[in-house]
């Protein structure tokens, strides 16, 4: 032997590099005791060697069939039909490329390789179904001709050859028959042949995955992802089990637990007297696992699934066949899974104590608990509307979403009415290319016409935007601008709402809330996740109705800011006429006294961090008519240059405080303070009022003379965004939106995305704050805003820091990814 | 009295910009392979016969565009039509197309336990499956493209952004596979099976 090969039990599963990731895979599946089909992984080396010399190296062949009578031993099979040392069953093998990294391009699976005329009289026989037999014979062939040889759309016309075999024919003419049927098939299109030795097959299959190492888009994935073009593939060769055998036989893929819900317990289907690709292929229906299998081999499933399980820390999707009693395994990988399973499965093995609570969490992510919060339609008055008259008619539902608006039924118009600002709902008969830009305006579309897979959906999901497709009954009169279905017509114009999963129209508008988001099994999580990080997490709040959602969702305190409040609650004109010095700068305390009660009322004892007027920022631009007011008052173009206007805020608050019962700590905190001079005027303004004062930090300067701000102020701030914009010398609101960053980060002009990554530069400039948060005496926090990542919540929890404060929506998502940011560090 | 038939060059930009519903002459540049002083004087001439607007760099179809280029693909391509060879290719695309939009719609939802899930796009393997699949639909067009380039060359241009943008997706730009904005490889198809209805005068059913 000249060492180009290992089997499944003597390769060492951690020998990615030589085994790549199928054979590793395959090598620690076996190690630990599964039943895999018998095997070998045939080396990197080799196809190193091969691309090399063109050739494969000295030895090879020999090694390859020497490796082939050992498989025929283990499996007890023989291949190329009857005649080898094994029994009467033939030995069938799979071939698969497998590089150390998968990349596209590469060499496909290549099935039921091996199938002579003398293996296929002998499967027949076992089986007793010349028509499986011939089935089989087609498919290889087909698999062949296209993978190694090529060949575009092979097979084609042999389909209803093989429907005609009757299944207690002789398989000897039945192989015959389809074989050369196959051939000739080949031959017209590519002039090409299939070899009919079974040992030609099998190395010519090999070559083929070692070719495909260079195929063109193999190589330009390599290229564009520095991955080395001299690692090579390896090449898995295993033995076939079959499903089909006898009625003890059969196959299936099972779910270590329900993947759609998370409900702990075995789900799958089962097949039995079946291949696996029956089971895909959809023409008979298959069993749920836990009422086909039989007693004992379900028994062995359920305690393999549940020893895996532990051992991976993870929820598997299981490939499986049983022949003959025996229960093999073909695959075992991490399940695919809906957010709100992934939710319930982290929280269960979080409480069932299997797995470390940093396993736990670990497949759970906070865009998938963005997803489970999303708001939708109200449920009662969704089921008043079908119980009543506004169900107008259900299509096929293609991209999920739930969404009211303004019916409009041409894509121009459509644009239109969103330039606009309305929400718009689009109904087209059918959509053409030149109804893109009407499509990508609108926030739903429903066609009367396609299916799931029609090219409407596929837009639609490609933007997100909610679609029903194939909704029949709707008949568009684009003369009369009307939609109707049945008796009952729609003007152009109309309310209407669409459900994107349901694929319901509604007539008129629904009311959207936050689902019962605080289910059993998101507040179970999250407590573990908020337990474990041992953070303070406040919740960005603007109306006293929103404090009770920021408790709900966890948040341990609140922040606000006073223009934003006074804006929300209608005061905008009576403010700018404030500071613009018209009415008095009493009437804005008197502003903030008037409209805080209720809101510090609702907050009852939480902290409640309130942002004084800031005149700096972008966002003042318009709303607080920035550059009338500073040009006539330039002093409050700096943080402290008008203190009567912090004095007023201070007076309010205190004021507010009182009339709401005292019981909220409340500090109201200045933006863009760089130096501990500012903190320390701040710090003599806020005396004697039973308000303490803090500071926001927008800026390099601020961030690195955070500990002389912070000896001074109570609490201190820190804007990252704003940061990272500074550092980067852009403006902050680029940060906030795909484009211009999606482009300019795809072009590799930036090294770091500061979107979702702190980048170096601002780690080390939040060290100096770091030093500040650890001191007593003052409260150092980051403020987030926009959806916050999982990499920029674990980079500041290593950082130190222990206080944020965020979106009100981003709460939960922060909660969990700060507890397993704290978990990781911890492991 | 009907208009006369559009010339060949106008039908050619004037196809551009009605399938695009606003197109810019780079654009337009691209997907005709005319040259760039070629468009705009095209263009000043569509313009004049009230058959696109232009606004700005853009230039979209009036609403006298599509009867024009109906006509025009009637007489153009007649022989086209009465091609036989080219007719059952035609109907095989449809099997084709099916596919394709069956392996759009895997590239954009998993199956997860019986139920459509977003492709998270965090499995690496299942997305160069789809992809190869892609690449192995775009070239089952290839006799199709063939054929009809064999009739009017400008269907030379489809396997062209095809593989541009099968290149960029290879390099990891991922959205080249369906973004609505860019010429992703489902638009040109889209676009290719518009065109494709006009040139042989049928009627999109979905």
């Amino acid at each position: 032997m000249t060492g180009f090969t290992l089997t499944f039990t003597e390769a060492d599963p951690s020998d990615v590099d030589r085994l790549g990731g199928k054979g590793a895979g395959l090598a620690r599946m076996t190690q630990q005791g599964l039943r895999v089909p018998p095997g070998y992984v045939i080396g990197t080396d080799a196809c190193r060697s091969y691309l090399a010399e063109k050739a494969v190296p000295a030895g090879f062949v020999d090694e390859v069939f020497s490796r082939l009578t050992e498989l025929e031993r283990a499996s007890g099979k023989a291949f190329g039909g009857v005649g080898g040392v094994g029994g009467p069953l033939p030995l069938l093998l799979s071939v698969r490329s497998g590089a150390p990294i998968s990349m596209p391009g590469m060499m496909d699976t290549i099935l039921n390789l091996g199938l002579d005329r003398a293996a296929a009289v002998a499967l027949a026989e076992a089986t007793g179904d010349a028509r499986f037999v011939a089935d089989l014979v087609a498919r290889f062939h087909a698999m062949y001709s296209e993978t190694v040889l090529g060949a575009l759309d092979p097979g084609e016309g042999i389909d209803a050859l093989v429907e005609a075999v009757d299944p207690a024919e002789a398989a000897g003419p039945v192989y015959d028959r389809i074989w050369a049927a196959c051939e000739q098939a080949l031959a017209d299109d590519t002039g090409d042949s299939v070899p009919d030795d079974p040992r030609a097959q099998l190395l010519g299959a090999i070559e083929a995955v070692f070719s495909s190492w260079n195929t063109r888009r193999a190589r330009t994935y390599r290229d564009h992802h520095k991955i080395p073009h001299d690692l090579g593939t390896a090449v898995v060769v295993q033995s076939m089990v079959f499903g089909n055998l006898s009625a003890d036989s059969g196959s299936g893929v099972v779910f270590t637990r329900n993947p759609v819900t998370g409900e702990p317990g075995l789900f799958g289907e089962y097949l039995a007297h079946s291949q696996g690709e029956d089971v895909v292929a959809g023409t008979r229906t298959p069993d749920p696992v836990t009422e086909a299998l039989a007693p004992a081999v379900l028994e062995e499933l359920r305690a393999t699934c549940a020893e895996l399980e532990r051992s991976q820390g993870d929820v598997l999707d299981i490939e499986f066949t049983v022949e003959r009693s025996d229960l093999y395994f073909l695959q075992v990988r991490s399940a695919k899974r809906t957010a709100e399973a992934a939710v319930r499965i982290a929280a269960d093995f979080a409480s069932e104590g299997h797995v470390d609570l940093a396993t736990a969490l670990r497949h759970v992510s906070p865009a998938q608990i963005r997803q489970v919060q999303r708001p939708g339609f109200d449920d009662g008055e969704v089921e008043q509307a079908r119980a009543g008259d506004r169900l107008l008619t259900t299509g096929i539902g293609a991209c999920p979403g739930q969404v009211s608006g303004t019916l409009v039924l041409d894509s121009d118009r459509a644009r239109a009415a969103a330039d606009d600002g309305r929400q718009v709902i689009l109904a087209r008969p059918v959509t053409s290319p030149a109804d893109l830009h009407g499509m990508i305006a609108s926030q739903g579309i429903v066609t009367a016409t396609g299916g799931s897979t029609s090219h409407a959906a596929v837009v639609a999901r490609a933007l997100g935007t909610t679609c029903v497709v194939g909704a029949s009954e709707i008949r568009v009169d684009e003369a009369e601008r009307t939609l109707s279905v049945g008796d009952r017509t729609l003007r152009e114009g109309d309310e209407v709402s669409l459900d994107g999963s349901s694929g319901e129209l509604f007539t008129g508008r629904f009311t959207t809330s936050t689902p019962a988001a605080a289910t059993g099994a998101l507040a179970a999580l999250l407590g573990v996740a908020a337990g474990a990080s041992g953070c303070e997490v406040l919740s960005r709040v603007t109306l006293p109705g929103d404090v009770e959602a920021a408790r709900e969702a966890g948040a341990t305190g609140l922040v606000t800011a006073v223009d934003d409040v006074l804006a929300a609650t209608g005061h905008i004109d009576g403010l700018v006429s404030g500071l613009l010095g018209d009415a008095g700068i009493g009437a804005i305390a008197d502003l903030v006294a008037a409209e805080f009660t209720p809101l510090l009322t609702a907050a009852g004892d939480l902290e409640v961090g309130v942002r004084a007027i800031d005149l700096v920022a972008d966002e003042a631009r318009e709303l607080l008519q920035q550059t009338a007011v500073t040009t006539r008052h330039p002093e409050l173009s700096v943080p402290l240059g008008r203190p009567a206007l912090i004095e007023a805020q201070l007076d309010g608050l205190a004021r507010a405080l009182r009339d709401s019962g005292g019981r909220a700590s409340v500090h109201l905190a200045l933006r863009h303070v760089s130096d501990p001079g500012e903190a320390r005027a701040l710090r003599d303004l806020g005396e004697g009022t039973g308000i303490e004062v803090g500071a926001y930090l927008t800026s390099p300067r601020g961030v690195i003379g955070a500990s002389g701000i912070a000896e001074a102020v109570d609490v201190v701030w820190l804007e990252v965004r704003a940061v990272q914009a500074a550092m980067f010398g852009l403006p902050a609101r680029q940060l906030l939106t795909a484009e211009p960053l999606d482009d300019y980060l795809q072009r590799g002009l930036l090294s770091c995305d500061p979107r979702s990554t702190i980048d170096p530069s601002v780690e080390t400039l939040l060290g100096h704050a770091a030093d500040a948060a650890i001191r007593p005496g003052c409260r150092v926090g980051m403020r987030l805003s926009g959806a916050v990542s999982q990499e920029a919540a674990a980079q500041l929890h290593v950082l130190g820091f222990r206080r944020f404060a965020v979106d009100a929506a981003e709460i939960r998502p922060v909660v969990l990814a700060l507890g397993k940011a704290a978990l990781d560090a911890g492991a | 009295m009907t208009a006369p038939v559009l010339d060949k060059t106008d039908y050619d930009v004037l196809n551009v910009v009605a399938l695009k519903k606003m197109a810019s002459a780079p654009t337009i540049v691209t997907d005709t392979g005319l040259a760039a002083d070629d468009v705009t004087t095209v263009l000043t001439g569509l313009s004049e016969q009230g058959l696109v607007v232009v606004a700005g760099d853009a230039a979209l179809p009036t609403n006298e565009a599509e009867p024009a280029l109906a006509a025009a693909a009637a007489v153009y391509y007649a022989d086209l039509r009465g091609d036989a060879d080219l007719i059952e290719l035609v109907d095989r695309f449809e099997t084709v197309n099916a596919q394709f939009l069956t392996t759009m719609s895997s590239w954009q939802q998993i199956d997860v336990g019986g139920r459509k899930v977003a492709n998270d796009h965090s499995d690496s393997e299942y997305d160069d499956k789809v992809i190869t699949r892609l690449d192995k639909l775009i070239a089952r067009l290839g006799p199709l493209l063939d054929a009809l380039a064999g009739h009017d060359a400008r269907f030379a241009g489809y396997p062209r952004r095809f593989a541009a943008a099968m290149e960029l997706i290879d390099a990891g730009q991922h959205d080249l596979v369906s973004s609505p904005t860019k010429d992703s490889v489902h638009n040109v198809w889209f676009e290719f099976h518009e065109d494709l209805l006009r040139t042989l005068g049928r009627e999109r059913t979905e």
